[in-house]
């Protein structure tokens, strides 16, 4: 790590001779290493789902829930430390609430993502503070359509077709490529339905049993099926998009 | 009361009237409670009013607060469910502090703070509280709204004071009553329990035929002191025909004392 | 005008020399009096109104009904107006009063609830039930009302709570004053209607020991309660001069909340020469 002794990873507010903020880059560290966590856009709504890793087996199942969710329509899913997490889905609910109660309108996906974008960088101007330790998937169903964005430590944000972040997002983006290759060609985009067998297969695919501890899946979705509403992914259909992806992960073993 | 307010206010054409937000309402209604020696009784009556419109035929008036203390309100209802809301939570609070129950007189003198804290704005309720005092006497407690208070042999508050109280000054106070050479007036606050709750319901029934806001139900809380036989309250026959009685369990430890919930229906009409 | 048998052959107070028929707040303004320029205006007087509310408890749910109109003054001015709200999956509200006021109620309500939606997800707990509603309510008056800055309504809150398996049915209003009871009705309607759901209600549940109806346990039935809140919308349209011949009846069961389209009475206006029972003729 070339900035360790330098003197310039100490603050946000001091910027490296070639331009960098080391603590931001820092806050990044924390968020690989978290458990990974995917989000698809699809042709009638969005998917969310994460890898929750257990530190202990003493804890409850399904507990400690790391997807969350904002307004009727939106969900969050955050990589990194769950706090921080926390705190700014409690931010994001807020400004939610506030956008409704001055426009008498649901908040458009994109304008969350803004919003939080913008909070997230005021933490990296200031030396008292530090940058939020997190990567945020912002995903949800508005007047404009199914929306997916991520916001970084940094307060950068993109939209994206399908996202990763966290543990192993490289080998999850890859993965999640193919998945849109039709869709960037001007195909369909793939169905929620589709999206959860392959967010399943691809949380599967990516954790790695030898060095990471036990995960559950969690899995949400905004979709026609749920009324634009940002709900759990219904267990019959998760069990069964992980029996499909246990089953894809045998058989890519017995391949290799 | 804003029917009479306006009638009242005829008297006086000339100054133009300000339509105001009143911020009170009389609900009507009647509490009454009575001491006994090792007992107390608190009641009141179910109806909750407003003006000549009946509100509703069951609405509490009494509530037991601890092992061996009830409180009855009346008065504005809003003003009479919400101060007993922080009653109750400041006697949770101590409980929590003090792992032991508040005293009745205690309980009193909060009463008072409580009210006079609102002395300019107050809660128009008039409070009596009923129970078991540490000695383990019959204790009543009677309030104004702004926190003056006493402890008492009975008191009546409410829509029929005025009917009940002169009645009670006469038969529990023994005014007016002329007693032979050789029978002392009788000490106040002694009387026996059945002598009490036919008083009790004598009262209501009595307010219920001459007072429009009073009727319908009749709850009655008997507080009977710790190690006191209840045989003439749980007896068959000890009570009248169309009373009923159901024994409330104990809210905290249970220190021995018993409270039962004496209930009976009132005219409707 | 006072009503009030107090008040009958009395001369008329200045309010109602200048405002017999009482239009206010159309047309003229109240006079001030000298001492009314205090530093603090809250909200003296509702301005644009809905009449009566009225609900019956009946065998497996409750039934809430109010008319379509919010009047200004004596100006029949808004006639489609909706004044029975669902509050989540199993409460009814209905508000009568300052129409403002139950627009910010249902501003205030319906952010709580999406609120507690949102919140579902990642901490289960059972929604909000009619009773945790009918208390927020209750609580949300009665602050306001220490504030000398209340919300200018009676509101009636029906639904159905799991917990008792039975109807719940309460009313809260601007005082902060809180009742419940097997039938409701709010101002006009506390006159009008509640003797008739009191008598149509009591003749089949009976009476309890407190005086609480429903001994006998036998409620009306859904048809038997509709059209006795049929019968009440009828006698408040013809009786009541701040109604519209325009309601809707809101049904909350163990199933849901449902709102009725709008409907109207069969009235009937000819000149009542077969009317008899009233005055001198009685044959």
């Amino acid at each position: 790590m070339s900035s360790i002794g330098t003197g310039y990873d100490l603050s946000v507010s001091t910027y490296s001779p070639d331009g960098r903020l080391f603590q931001v880059e820092y806050a990044n560290k924390a968020v690989e290493a978290a458990g990974v966590a995917v989000g698809i856009r699809c042709s009638d709504g969005i998917v969310l789902g994460v890898e929750r890793l257990l530190h202990s087996k003493l804890l409850v199942k399904g507990g400690n829930r790391r997807i969350q969710s904002v307004d009727e329509h939106v969900g969050l899913a955050t990589a990194g430390l769950l706090a921080d997490g926390k705190h700014l889905a409690t931010r994001l609910r807020d400004e939610a609430y506030n956008f409704r109660d001055t426009y008498n309108a649901p908040a458009t996906v994109q304008i969350l993502s803004d919003r939080l974008s913008g909070y997230v960088q005021a933490y990296t101007c200031y030396g008292s503070v530090r940058p939020f330790g997190v990567s945020s998937l912002v995903a949800g169903v508005d007047k404009t359509g199914p929306r997916l964005f991520c916001v970084e430590p940094s307060g950068v944000f993109y939209g994206y077709r399908a996202c990763a972040i966290g543990k192993g997002k490289a080998l999850a983006k890859t993965e999640l490529e193919k998945l849109i290759a039709k869709e960037a060609d001007g195909g369909e985009a793939i169905t929620c339905r589709e999206a959860i067998d392959e967010i399943a297969r691809i949380i599967y695919l990516v954790h790695d049993d030898n060095k990471d501890k036990d995960f559950e899946l969690e899995m949400t979705w905004v979709s026609t099926e749920t009324g634009g509403k940002h709900r759990a992914v219904p267990g019959e259909l998760q069990a069964e998009a992980e029996a499909k992806a246990k089953a894809a992960l045998e058989e890519g073993m017995e391949e290799d | 009361m804003a029917l009479f307010a306006a009638s009242a206010q005829q008297e006086a054409v000339a100054a133009p009237i300000q339509h105001r937000f009143d911020p009170y309402e009389d609900n009507g209604g009647t509490i009454l409670s009575i001491a006994g020696a090792d007992f107390s009784v608190i009641a009141g009556d179910t109806r909750q009013s407003q003006g000549y419109n009946i509100q509703t035929r069951y609405a509490r008036k009494v509530w037991q607060l601890t092992d061996k203390v009830v409180l009855a309100t009346n008065g504005f209802a809003a003003d009479g469910a919400n101060f007993v809301k922080k009653v109750k939570q400041r006697l949770e609070w101590y409980e929590n502090a003090h792992q032991k129950q508040m005293s009745i007189k205690s309980i009193a003198r909060m009463i008072q703070t409580m009210l006079y804290a609102k002395r300019f704005f107050p809660y128009y309720v008039y409070n009596i509280l009923g129970g078991i005092e540490e000695d383990g006497t019959g204790a009543v407690y009677s309030f104004d709204p702004v926190g003056s208070y006493e402890r008492e042999a009975c008191r009546a508050a409410g829509a029929a004071q005025s009917l009940i109280q002169p009645f009670l000054d006469n038969q529990i106070y023994f005014r007016n009553q002329t007693f032979p050479a050789d029978q002392p007036k009788p000490i106040p606050g002694n009387l026996p329990l059945g002598t009490v709750l036919g008083l009790v319901i004598d009262s209501f029934t009595s307010a219920t035929e001459r007072h429009i806001e009073v009727g319908d139900g009749l709850e009655m809380y008997v507080v009977m002191a710790k190690g006191r036989a209840v045989d003439d309250l749980t007896s068959k026959g000890a009570l009248p025909e169309g009373v009923v009685v159901e024994e409330l369990g104990p809210l905290g430890e249970g220190g021995g004392e018993r409270t039962f919930l004496v209930r009976r229906t009132l005219k409707r009409d | 005008m006072n009503h009030h048998p107090a008040a009958w052959g009395q001369p008329l107070t200045a309010h109602q020399q200048f405002d017999m028929y009482s239009t206010n707040p159309m047309g003229m303004s109240a006079p001030r009096s000298a001492h009314s320029h205090g530093p603090v205006q809250n909200t003296q007087w509702p301005l644009v109104t809905g009449t009566s509310v009225i609900g019956i408890k009946y065998e497996g749910g409750v039934m809430l009904a109010a008319d379509n109109l919010a009047s200004y003054g004596s100006l029949a001015r808004f006639r489609d107006i909706e004044r029975l709200h669902a509050l989540g999956t199993h409460t009814i509200l209905g508000v009568a009063g300052d129409m403002s006021d139950f627009q910010y109620l249902k501003k205030e309500l319906d952010g709580l609830l999406r609120e507690e939606e949102t919140l579902t997800l990642t901490d289960a707990h059972p929604p909000l039930s009619p009773n945790n509603l009918y208390t927020f309510l209750a609580n949300l008056f009665y602050a306001r009302r220490n504030k000398i800055n209340p919300l200018w309504n009676a509101c009636l809150v029906g639904g159905w709570d799991f917990k008792k398996d039975e109807s719940f049915l309460g009313y809260v209003d601007l005082l902060g004053t809180t009742y419940t009871a097997p039938t409701l009705a709010t101002g006009f309607g506390a006159h009008i209607a509640q003797p008739l759901l009191r008598e149509a209600y009591e003749a089949k549940a009976g009476v309890d020991l407190e005086g609480r109806p429903g001994a006998d346990g036998r409620l009306l039935t859904a048809e038997e309660a509709e059209a006795v809140i049929d019968d009440c919308m009828k006698v408040l349209y013809y009786r009541d001069a701040r109604s519209i011949n325009k309601y809707q009846v809101a049904r909350v069961t163990k199933d849901g909340v449902s709102i009725s389209e709008s409907k109207s009475s069969e009235t009937e206006w000819m000149y009542a020469e077969g009317l008899r029972g009233y005055g001198g003729q009685t044959q």
